[in-house]
Protein backbone atom coordinates (compact mmCIF):
# COMPACT_ATOMS: atom_id res chain seq x y z
CA UNK A 1 0.00 0.00 0.00
CA UNK A 2 3.06 2.49 0.66
CA UNK A 3 4.68 1.72 -2.39
CA UNK A 4 1.08 1.79 -4.21
CA UNK A 5 0.97 5.18 -3.06
CA UNK A 6 4.41 6.22 -3.88
CA UNK A 7 3.69 5.23 -7.40
CA UNK A 8 0.33 6.59 -7.56
CA UNK A 9 1.86 10.03 -6.06
CA UNK A 10 4.29 10.22 -8.75
CA UNK A 11 1.62 9.67 -11.66
CA UNK A 12 -0.57 12.28 -10.07
CA UNK A 13 2.70 14.66 -10.02
CA UNK A 14 2.60 14.21 -13.76
CA UNK A 15 -0.83 14.69 -13.62
CA UNK A 16 -0.03 18.63 -12.12
CA UNK A 17 1.14 19.06 -15.99
CA UNK A 18 -2.00 18.98 -16.94
CA UNK A 19 -4.54 21.81 -16.64
CA UNK A 20 -5.54 20.45 -13.17
CA UNK A 21 -6.95 23.27 -10.86
CA UNK A 22 -6.99 21.58 -7.64
CA UNK A 23 -3.70 20.77 -6.35
CA UNK A 24 -5.39 19.20 -3.82
CA UNK A 25 -7.29 16.36 -5.44
CA UNK A 26 -3.42 14.15 -5.05
CA UNK A 27 -3.59 11.69 -2.43
CA UNK A 28 -1.57 12.25 0.34
CA UNK A 29 2.29 10.54 0.25
CA UNK A 30 2.46 9.22 3.92
CA UNK A 31 -1.28 7.89 3.96
CA UNK A 32 -1.96 6.08 7.12
CA UNK A 33 -5.38 8.21 6.87
CA UNK A 34 -7.87 8.88 4.08
CA UNK A 35 -6.42 12.18 3.19
CA UNK A 36 -7.19 13.94 -0.03
CA UNK A 37 -5.31 17.50 0.78
CA UNK A 38 -1.59 17.91 0.48
CA UNK A 39 -0.80 20.40 2.73
CA UNK A 40 1.31 23.30 0.88
CA UNK A 41 4.43 22.36 3.26
CA UNK A 42 4.22 19.24 1.79
CA UNK A 43 3.67 20.03 -1.72
CA UNK A 44 6.88 22.51 -1.42
CA UNK A 45 9.06 19.31 -0.06
CA UNK A 46 7.88 17.38 -2.58
CA UNK A 47 9.53 20.04 -5.35
CA UNK A 48 11.78 20.64 -3.43
CA UNK A 49 12.86 16.70 -3.64
CA UNK A 50 11.32 15.91 -7.64
CA UNK A 51 10.93 19.17 -8.54
CA UNK A 52 12.33 20.84 -11.76
CA UNK A 53 11.18 24.72 -12.51
CA UNK A 54 10.82 24.41 -16.37
CA UNK A 55 9.34 27.51 -16.69
CA UNK A 56 8.19 30.46 -14.83
CA UNK A 57 5.66 33.11 -14.88
CA UNK A 58 6.69 36.54 -16.50
CA UNK A 59 4.44 37.79 -14.60
CA UNK A 60 5.67 36.75 -10.99
CA UNK A 61 3.48 37.97 -8.41
CA UNK A 62 5.25 41.02 -6.57
CA UNK A 63 6.01 40.93 -3.65
CA UNK A 64 4.10 43.04 -0.91
CA UNK A 65 7.09 45.25 -0.11
CA UNK A 66 7.94 46.20 -4.02
CA UNK A 67 3.90 46.34 -4.73
CA UNK A 68 3.94 49.12 -1.73
CA UNK A 69 6.62 50.69 -3.71
CA UNK A 70 4.72 50.58 -6.61
CA UNK A 71 1.90 51.92 -4.79
CA UNK A 72 3.74 54.76 -3.62
CA UNK A 73 5.20 56.23 -7.11
CA UNK A 74 1.60 55.32 -8.94
CA UNK A 75 0.13 57.75 -6.30
CA UNK A 76 2.79 60.45 -6.73
CA UNK A 77 2.68 60.05 -10.52
CA UNK A 78 -0.90 60.15 -10.86
CA UNK A 79 -1.26 63.38 -8.21
CA UNK A 80 1.66 64.92 -10.44
CA UNK A 81 0.04 64.10 -13.67
CA UNK A 82 -3.31 65.73 -11.57
CA UNK A 83 -1.22 69.12 -10.95
CA UNK A 84 -0.17 69.02 -14.62
CA UNK A 85 -3.91 68.61 -15.70
CA UNK A 86 -4.94 71.49 -13.39
CA UNK A 87 -2.36 73.87 -14.88
CA UNK A 88 -4.01 73.45 -18.41
CA UNK A 89 -7.04 74.13 -16.87
CA UNK A 90 -8.93 70.86 -17.43
CA UNK A 91 -11.56 70.99 -15.00
CA UNK A 92 -13.35 68.66 -12.97
CA UNK A 93 -10.45 66.47 -12.38
CA UNK A 94 -10.96 63.23 -10.19
CA UNK A 95 -8.74 60.73 -9.23
CA UNK A 96 -10.02 57.14 -8.11
CA UNK A 97 -7.81 54.73 -6.51
CA UNK A 98 -9.43 51.35 -8.60
CA UNK A 99 -6.84 49.10 -7.16
CA UNK A 100 -9.09 47.68 -5.08
CA UNK A 101 -11.84 46.71 -8.16
CA UNK A 102 -9.81 46.01 -11.28
CA UNK A 103 -6.25 44.05 -11.01
CA UNK A 104 -5.22 46.18 -14.86
CA UNK A 105 -5.10 49.35 -13.06
CA UNK A 106 -4.27 51.36 -10.05
CA UNK A 107 -5.38 54.66 -10.33
CA UNK A 108 -8.05 56.58 -12.75
CA UNK A 109 -7.53 60.06 -13.36
CA UNK A 110 -10.36 61.66 -15.26
CA UNK A 111 -10.19 64.77 -16.67
CA UNK A 112 -12.60 67.10 -18.61
CA UNK A 113 -11.45 69.74 -21.39
CA UNK A 114 -13.50 71.68 -23.49
CA UNK A 115 -11.68 71.30 -26.77
CA UNK A 116 -10.15 69.59 -28.74
CA UNK A 117 -6.91 72.22 -28.70
CA UNK A 118 -7.39 71.86 -24.59
CA UNK A 119 -7.08 68.11 -24.94
CA UNK A 120 -3.96 67.69 -27.30
CA UNK A 121 -1.99 70.14 -24.47
CA UNK A 122 -3.26 68.37 -21.51
CA UNK A 123 -2.10 65.18 -23.49
CA UNK A 124 1.11 67.00 -24.39
CA UNK A 125 1.33 68.65 -20.52
CA UNK A 126 0.75 65.09 -19.35
CA UNK A 127 3.20 63.05 -21.60
CA UNK A 128 5.99 65.88 -20.59
CA UNK A 129 5.49 65.43 -16.78
CA UNK A 130 5.78 61.97 -17.43
CA UNK A 131 8.59 61.37 -19.07
CA UNK A 132 10.50 64.25 -17.41
CA UNK A 133 9.89 63.04 -13.76
CA UNK A 134 9.14 59.54 -13.75
CA UNK A 135 10.42 58.35 -17.31
CA UNK A 136 7.30 56.73 -18.52
CA UNK A 137 5.97 57.07 -21.55
CA UNK A 138 2.02 56.45 -22.51
CA UNK A 139 1.20 53.38 -24.58
CA UNK A 140 0.07 54.03 -27.70
CA UNK A 141 -3.60 54.23 -27.72
CA UNK A 142 -4.42 56.27 -30.63
CA UNK A 143 -5.01 59.80 -31.71
CA UNK A 144 -6.61 61.79 -29.21
CA UNK A 145 -10.46 62.22 -29.47
CA UNK A 146 -14.07 63.08 -27.51
CA UNK A 147 -12.14 60.36 -25.32
CA UNK A 148 -8.77 60.26 -25.04
CA UNK A 149 -6.76 57.61 -22.77
CA UNK A 150 -3.70 57.25 -21.60
CA UNK A 151 -1.72 54.40 -19.88
CA UNK A 152 0.73 54.26 -17.63
CA UNK A 153 3.13 51.74 -16.70
CA UNK A 154 4.62 51.19 -13.48
CA UNK A 155 5.28 47.68 -13.57
CA UNK A 156 4.03 45.46 -16.43
CA UNK A 157 0.37 46.16 -15.48
CA UNK A 158 -0.60 49.62 -16.40
CA UNK A 159 -1.15 51.38 -13.24
CA UNK A 160 -2.11 54.80 -14.00
CA UNK A 161 -4.75 55.73 -16.46
CA UNK A 162 -5.64 58.87 -17.48
CA UNK A 163 -8.91 59.33 -18.92
CA UNK A 164 -9.51 63.02 -20.78
CA UNK A 165 -12.87 63.56 -21.81
CA UNK A 166 -15.16 66.33 -23.31
CA UNK A 167 -17.84 67.30 -21.19
CA UNK A 168 -20.61 65.33 -23.56
CA UNK A 169 -18.31 62.54 -23.34
CA UNK A 170 -17.69 62.21 -19.95
CA UNK A 171 -21.55 61.94 -19.58
CA UNK A 172 -21.98 59.82 -21.97
CA UNK A 173 -19.56 57.36 -20.62
CA UNK A 174 -20.28 58.07 -16.95
CA UNK A 175 -17.45 55.89 -16.15
CA UNK A 176 -17.26 57.61 -13.04
CA UNK A 177 -20.76 55.72 -11.87
CA UNK A 178 -19.05 52.48 -13.55
CA UNK A 179 -16.02 53.04 -11.04
CA UNK A 180 -18.14 54.55 -8.29
CA UNK A 181 -16.88 51.90 -5.55
CA UNK A 182 -13.39 53.64 -6.28
CA UNK A 183 -12.42 55.42 -2.97
CA UNK A 184 -11.56 59.35 -4.34
CA UNK A 185 -8.07 60.41 -3.51
CA UNK A 186 -7.73 63.87 -2.43
CA UNK A 187 -5.71 66.07 -5.10
CA UNK A 188 -3.59 69.33 -3.24
CA UNK A 189 -5.76 71.64 -5.27
CA UNK A 190 -8.93 72.40 -5.71
CA UNK A 191 -10.29 71.89 -8.97
CA UNK A 192 -12.32 73.71 -11.18
CA UNK A 193 -15.53 72.72 -11.06
CA UNK A 194 -17.30 73.01 -14.78
CA UNK A 195 -20.62 75.37 -14.70
CA UNK A 196 -22.83 72.81 -16.27
CA UNK A 197 -21.84 70.32 -13.26
CA UNK A 198 -22.94 72.08 -10.57
CA UNK A 199 -26.09 69.77 -10.76
CA UNK A 200 -24.39 67.23 -10.79
CA UNK A 201 -22.11 68.00 -8.00
CA UNK A 202 -25.26 68.60 -5.48
CA UNK A 203 -25.98 65.06 -6.07
CA UNK A 204 -22.87 63.39 -5.79
CA UNK A 205 -22.59 64.96 -2.46
CA UNK A 206 -19.76 63.70 -0.22
CA UNK A 207 -17.27 63.48 -3.16
CA UNK A 208 -17.49 67.13 -4.19
CA UNK A 209 -16.06 68.66 -1.02
CA UNK A 210 -12.77 69.62 -3.18
CA UNK A 211 -14.65 70.93 -5.48
CA UNK A 212 -15.93 74.77 -5.96
CA UNK A 213 -17.79 76.20 -8.80
CA UNK A 214 -17.31 79.20 -10.29
CA UNK A 215 -19.59 81.89 -10.36
CA UNK B 1 -10.34 33.41 -35.58
CA UNK B 2 -12.92 35.49 -37.20
CA UNK B 3 -13.10 34.81 -40.69
CA UNK B 4 -15.25 37.04 -43.39
CA UNK B 5 -19.10 36.16 -42.85
CA UNK B 6 -18.49 35.31 -38.92
CA UNK B 7 -21.62 36.51 -36.99
CA UNK B 8 -20.37 37.33 -33.61
CA UNK B 9 -22.48 39.25 -30.68
CA UNK B 10 -22.12 42.76 -30.03
CA UNK B 11 -20.97 42.89 -26.23
CA UNK B 12 -22.33 46.14 -25.41
CA UNK B 13 -24.87 48.84 -25.20
CA UNK B 14 -24.25 50.27 -28.35
CA UNK B 15 -28.02 48.90 -29.87
CA UNK B 16 -26.71 46.27 -31.85
CA UNK B 17 -27.08 42.77 -31.43
CA UNK B 18 -25.55 40.29 -33.38
CA UNK B 19 -23.01 41.61 -36.52
CA UNK B 20 -21.46 39.88 -38.83
CA UNK B 21 -18.00 40.65 -40.06
CA UNK B 22 -16.88 42.31 -43.49
CA UNK B 23 -13.53 42.67 -43.59
CA UNK B 24 -10.14 43.88 -41.71
CA UNK B 25 -9.44 47.20 -42.62
CA UNK B 26 -5.71 47.82 -43.13
CA UNK B 27 -4.86 44.54 -44.99
CA UNK B 28 -6.49 44.03 -48.24
CA UNK B 29 -6.68 40.11 -47.88
CA UNK B 30 -6.81 39.48 -43.99
CA UNK B 31 -8.38 36.23 -43.63
CA UNK B 32 -8.52 35.90 -40.05
CA UNK B 33 -8.98 38.66 -37.18
CA UNK B 34 -9.09 37.53 -33.38
CA UNK B 35 -8.35 39.29 -30.28
CA UNK B 36 -7.87 42.70 -30.29
CA UNK B 37 -8.40 43.15 -34.12
CA UNK B 38 -10.47 45.37 -35.35
CA UNK B 39 -13.27 44.57 -38.23
CA UNK B 40 -15.11 46.10 -39.72
CA UNK B 41 -18.70 44.61 -39.91
CA UNK B 42 -22.32 44.99 -40.28
CA UNK B 43 -24.98 44.79 -38.31
CA UNK B 44 -27.38 41.93 -38.41
CA UNK B 45 -29.67 42.11 -35.78
CA UNK B 46 -30.50 45.01 -33.74
CA UNK B 47 -32.01 46.50 -30.79
CA UNK B 48 -35.28 48.42 -32.22
CA UNK B 49 -35.32 51.98 -32.02
CA UNK B 50 -31.68 52.41 -31.50
CA UNK B 51 -29.25 53.80 -33.77
CA UNK B 52 -27.54 51.08 -35.14
CA UNK B 53 -30.26 49.48 -37.87
CA UNK B 54 -29.85 46.13 -39.46
CA UNK B 55 -27.48 46.34 -42.52
CA UNK B 56 -25.02 49.27 -41.00
CA UNK B 57 -22.04 49.15 -41.52
CA UNK B 58 -20.06 49.50 -38.40
CA UNK B 59 -16.72 49.20 -37.01
CA UNK B 60 -15.68 46.44 -33.63
CA UNK B 61 -12.36 45.77 -31.77
CA UNK B 62 -13.02 41.57 -30.97
CA UNK B 63 -13.31 41.29 -27.43
CA UNK B 64 -13.90 37.28 -26.92
CA UNK B 65 -13.57 34.28 -29.35
CA UNK B 66 -14.15 30.86 -29.07
CA UNK B 67 -10.69 29.82 -30.48
CA UNK B 68 -9.06 32.53 -27.57
CA UNK B 69 -5.72 33.21 -27.88
CA UNK B 70 -2.59 31.79 -25.90
CA UNK B 71 -0.54 33.80 -23.86
CA UNK B 72 3.48 33.85 -23.52
CA UNK B 73 3.25 32.45 -19.91
CA UNK B 74 1.54 29.18 -21.28
CA UNK B 75 -1.84 29.71 -20.47
CA UNK B 76 -4.72 29.44 -22.96
CA UNK B 77 -7.71 30.99 -22.80
CA UNK B 78 -10.90 30.40 -24.67
CA UNK B 79 -14.74 31.96 -24.39
CA UNK B 80 -17.73 30.74 -25.36
CA UNK B 81 -18.73 32.73 -28.16
CA UNK B 82 -17.50 35.53 -30.53
CA UNK B 83 -17.95 38.71 -29.37
CA UNK B 84 -17.36 42.27 -30.80
CA UNK B 85 -17.67 45.62 -28.78
CA UNK B 86 -18.53 48.22 -31.61
CA UNK B 87 -16.49 51.43 -31.91
CA UNK B 88 -16.21 54.94 -33.95
CA UNK B 89 -13.55 55.61 -36.36
CA UNK B 90 -11.35 57.26 -33.84
CA UNK B 91 -11.85 53.97 -31.50
CA UNK B 92 -13.89 55.34 -29.20
CA UNK B 93 -16.78 52.73 -27.88
CA UNK B 94 -20.27 53.45 -29.36
CA UNK B 95 -21.87 51.82 -26.41
CA UNK B 96 -21.12 53.10 -22.68
CA UNK B 97 -21.13 49.98 -21.49
CA UNK B 98 -19.63 46.44 -22.53
CA UNK B 99 -21.14 43.21 -21.42
CA UNK B 100 -19.42 40.03 -20.58
CA UNK B 101 -15.82 39.15 -19.53
CA UNK B 102 -12.55 40.56 -21.99
CA UNK B 103 -9.73 39.47 -22.51
CA UNK B 104 -6.25 42.02 -21.39
CA UNK B 105 -5.41 42.07 -25.02
CA UNK B 106 -7.20 44.67 -26.08
CA UNK B 107 -5.90 46.66 -24.02
CA UNK B 108 -2.75 46.39 -25.19
CA UNK B 109 -3.73 46.52 -29.08
CA UNK B 110 -5.13 50.34 -28.68
CA UNK B 111 -8.28 49.69 -27.16
CA UNK B 112 -8.10 50.49 -23.70
CA UNK B 113 -11.31 51.70 -23.40
CA UNK B 114 -13.43 49.05 -23.95
CA UNK B 115 -11.79 47.41 -20.96
CA UNK B 116 -12.31 50.67 -18.93
CA UNK B 117 -16.31 50.15 -19.96
CA UNK B 118 -15.66 45.94 -19.28
CA UNK B 119 -17.51 44.04 -16.11
CA UNK B 120 -14.37 41.87 -15.99
CA UNK B 121 -11.02 42.19 -17.73
CA UNK B 122 -9.45 38.53 -17.62
CA UNK B 123 -5.94 37.59 -17.76
CA UNK B 124 -6.93 33.75 -16.74
CA UNK B 125 -5.96 31.43 -13.99
CA UNK B 126 -2.57 32.52 -12.07
CA UNK B 127 -0.76 29.34 -11.54
CA UNK B 128 2.97 28.64 -11.45
CA UNK B 129 3.53 25.84 -13.89
CA UNK B 130 5.86 23.35 -12.01
CA UNK B 131 6.55 19.81 -13.31
CA UNK B 132 7.70 17.14 -10.95
CA UNK B 133 9.87 13.93 -11.85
Amino acid sequence: MASDSQAEDEEQEDALLSDEEEETEEEDEEDNVDVDVLSNEEIDALMKEYGNVVRSDPEPRKSSAEDANADAEALSMATALATAANEVKAVDIKLFHVKPLIYWARYFLIASAFSMPQVNAIVGRIEDIAQEQYGKIPRPSGKPSGWTLMDFDIYTAGDVVVHIFLPSQREFYNLEEFYANAPLVELPFVSESSSSSTARSDAEGESEEEMISLS
Amino acid sequence: TIRPQTYSNVADNSGARESMRIRVPGASNRQYASIGDMIVAVVREAVPNMPPKGSEVVRAVIARTRKGLNRDNGMAIRFDDNAAVAIDREGNPKGTRVFGPVARESRECHFAKTVSSAPEVLRGIRRNRMMLR
